[in-house]
């Protein structure tokens, strides 16, 4: 579902200055163009979650990104794992039972 | 509920930066988002939370000692955590990152090729679309234009001005603007258009206004006069006995809208000889206007 900017400032309790800012250090990248951003609820969770660093967790801005991107690696690594998971499920139910012969 | 003491690991006489620094710490080790496949996490985190909220709170967690209020009821509902979207379907990501694993891609067995394949998905985002703007003639906007726009970072954009265009009005060129980070498709070119204002000509939406300045003659015995459109000009008929304010209305010489086009609405506006005419003062010497005739009548105090 799409959220237009105001209900997106609504419901992640930002002013628009912080989400100025957050968009353009990248942690957040809105669908569309910068006049007319579309926000979804991944975009959501995600500016929780930045909330929760800066100031659940007491991390600085810098640190913010930091974190973001070995997140998104995080997520990449585990996306990659669970293809890899299912390839070799099909590559067994493919072949025969190793264990059998 | 546990004790939410227990939970935070503080002492019941804590103080209340000792309580933050607790939750701060407990916080960071569990927090769901920084633990996407420990299912656990996310229960401990709402315990810590729940805590948290009942003891940083001064008044609540007085009420809390003296038994006036229990631990439960403390958890605040929370929305979805951003590991449950990070998770959704491969490629198109728009926060994709193959950084964790781009080197094991690079080889050549079975588990190199599955790597490059979600690679070639986390690099199948869409480019940027870049924004531009480009100021116009008038005459350009009511009659359609091509233009060239020299980019900032090099390189030029013919831009198609479609004829009618309105000030502030966004052009999109599909695919014009930055590419792929990866493979995926380039981004849009958004042109917002600026109007320059004319000479002479103005511009409500689709109607072109004009102030034509006539000669008394012109006006007070009427005549067929060239008047300047956008299109170039037409001869129009003033009408006998026209006055400054009076207004000519030209269909379909405005500019172009859905199903036709505006008008040209020209105001008339009578100008006396620039230099004395001795003529035109031996006339008026004589004449007096109609008995009565007081054109200043309607702002009588």
């Amino acid at each position: 579902m799409i959220i237009s900017k105001l209900d997106f400032l609504f419901r992640a309790e930002l002013d628009q200055e912080t989400l100025d800012l957050w968009v353009e250090e990248e942690w957040l990248v809105p669908a569309g163009p910068a006049t007319d951003p579309a926000f979804s609820e991944a975009d959501l969770a995600r500016a929780q979650l930045i909330r929760d660093l800066m100031h659940d967790l007491g991390v600085n801005q810098e640190g913010v990104g930091v974190i973001l991107s070995l997140l998104d690696q995080v997520h990449g690594l585990r996306r990659a794992m669970t293809g890899l998971r299912q390839a070799l499920r099909e590559n067994t139910a493919e072949g025969a039972d190793p264990g059998s012969t | 509920m546990k004790d939410p003491y227990e939970i935070l690991g503080v002492a019941k006489t804590a103080s209340a930066d000792d309580i933050r620094k607790a939750y701060r710490r407990l916080a960071k080790k569990w927090h769901p988002d920084l633990n996407p496949g420990n299912k656990s996490a996310e229960e401990r985190f709402k315990e810590l939370s729940a805590a948290n909220e009942l003891l940083s709170d001064a008044d609540k967690r007085k009420r809390f000692d003296s038994g006036e209020i229990d631990a439960s009821g403390a958890e605040k509902p929370r929305q979805q955590y951003y590991k449950d979207y990070a998770r959704e379907g491969a490629g198109g990501h728009p926060y994709d990152n193959a950084g964790g694993f781009a080197d094991f891609a690079e080889g050549d067995d079975v588990l190199a090729e599955l790597f490059r394949r979600h690679a070639r998905q986390a690099r199948r985002v869409r480019g940027q679309d870049l924004h531009y703007r480009l100021s116009v003639e008038f005459l350009d906007a009511v009659n359609g234009a091509t233009r060239r726009l020299s980019l900032p970072e090099g390189g030029v954009l013919d831009v198609t001005i479609p004829s009618g265009i309105q000030e502030g009005q966004v052009l999109r060129l599909r695919g014009k603007g930055a590419p792929s980070p990866g493979e995926g498709e380039a981004g849009d070119a958004l042109v917002e258009i600026s109007i320059n204002p004319h000479k002479f000509f103005r511009r409500e939406g689709h109607d072109i206004h004009l102030e034509l300045p006539v000669t008394l003659s012109e006006a007070v015995l009427g005549a067929r006069i060239k008047v300047p459109t956008p299109a170039g000009p037409v001869m129009v008929a003033v009408p006998k006995g026209s006055n400054t304010g009076s207004m000519l209305r030209l269909k379909g010489k405005g500019a172009s809208k859905p199903g036709g086009r505006g008008d040209e609405l020209v105001t008339l506006k009578v100008m006396l000889p620039l230099e004395a005419d001795t003529e035109l003062d031996a006339f008026l010497s004589k004449w007096s206007p109609g008995q009565g005739y007081d054109p200043r009548r309607g702002m009588q105090p």
